[in-house]
């Protein structure tokens, strides 16, 4: 069972995955945005402006997804030394980052003719830009921090640390008076998004769920090859 | 019925400059994901051809990846 795990029998999965992802991707986009820009139905108070929840909210979750990840990851990374595990935090982190900042522009964006301002520091807005800070202290801590032992430590650190902000992101808009209105999704408990817009809404963020597995598969690729073409030089 | 589209009742410059924003940005990742995937693999075969025959023998017997990755370099080429 532990030999499937080897990056061997990983990189061969990859590169099946990734073609599999390649031939789907444009049909679901093209769905995705098919029923995002023109079937799904205008607000009756937002008008259709409420279009761009369907790439808002979806980054907004991965961003928040994916910090999620890597501090689950990290803390185990910690306590068992699973090396698969940085490899996949390091993968995860620029995905995090760049979904992060499109939910921070976008939502900039729909605040201009929702609340009359492109910019507030409202309990959301800010803890989202911190998840930003958080990501990029990762990465760069990764870029910065030759010695590899001691930047996964680190990173780990900041990835343990940040996670402590992924709450205060998701309940910011009940402990604060905030712009955001409350979530119209619940997990448990009914949803207050109408069918018409929750089915584009699902499906834009399968849409860029997809292309978040396909940059994750390719840097996790490029992962593997780094690692193999360092022990090629033990040949040297 | 394609003006209306466009502007969306007055929010198409919100609307299509979200989408565009994030699909552009998307666009960018990927290109430069798969640049850097084919930067590696390309300097990973390179290093391969490299090695003095036995070596590059026992390379590709050994590991999958490596042997996966020099075969498709030398379709490519």
């Amino acid at each position: 069972m532990l030999n499937f795990f080897n990056n061997s029998n990983i990189f061969i999965w990859i590169e099946k995955l990734i073609n599999f992802i390649n031939s789907i991707f444009f049909v679901l986009l093209l769905a995705a945005l098919s029923f995002a820009l023109i079937f799904s139905p205008p607000d009756y108070l937002q008008g259709d402006s409420v279009r761009i929840m369907y790439v808002h909210v979806p980054a907004a979750w991965i961003g928040l997804a994916s910090f999620t990840c890597i501090a689950l990851l990290s803390i185990l990374n910690f306590i068992f030394k699973i090396k698969n595990f940085v490899l996949i935090t390091k993968s995860i982190a620029p995905i995090g980052l760049t979904f992060t900042c499109i939910a921070i522009v976008t939502g900039s964006i729909w605040g201009q003719p929702t609340w009359g301002t492109f910019w507030a520091w409202d309990a959301r807005i800010t803890s989202m830009v911190i998840l930003a800070l958080f990501y990029l202290m990762i990465i760069v801590s990764h870029k910065l921090i030759s010695e590899e032992v001691k930047a996964n430590k680190i990173s780990s650190i900041i990835a343990a640390v940040g996670l402590i902000n992924i709450p205060i992101i998701k309940y910011s808009v009940e402990w604060w008076s905030t712009l955001h209105q409350p979530a119209s999704i619940k997990i448990t408990g009914t949803s207050t998004i109408h069918s018409s817009m929750l089915m584009p809404l699902l499906l834009m963020f399968l849409v860029l769920i997809v292309y978040s597995a396909l940059i994750f598969l390719m840097k996790y690729k490029t992962e593997i090859i780094r690692i193999k073409k360092k022990n090629l030089k033990r040949y040297d | 019925m394609i003006s209306d589209f466009i502007s969306m009742n007055g929010y198409g410059a919100f609307v299509w400059s979200s989408f565009t924003f994030t699909f552009f940005v998307c666009a960018i990742i990927y290109y430069r994901t798969r640049k850097t995937l084919k930067k590696y693999e390309k300097e990973f075969a390179k290093e391969i051809e490299e090695l003095s025959t036995e070596q590059k023998k026992i390379v590709l017997e050994k590991s999958k990846v490596a042997s996966k990755v020099f075969s498709s370099y030398n379709k490519t080429i």
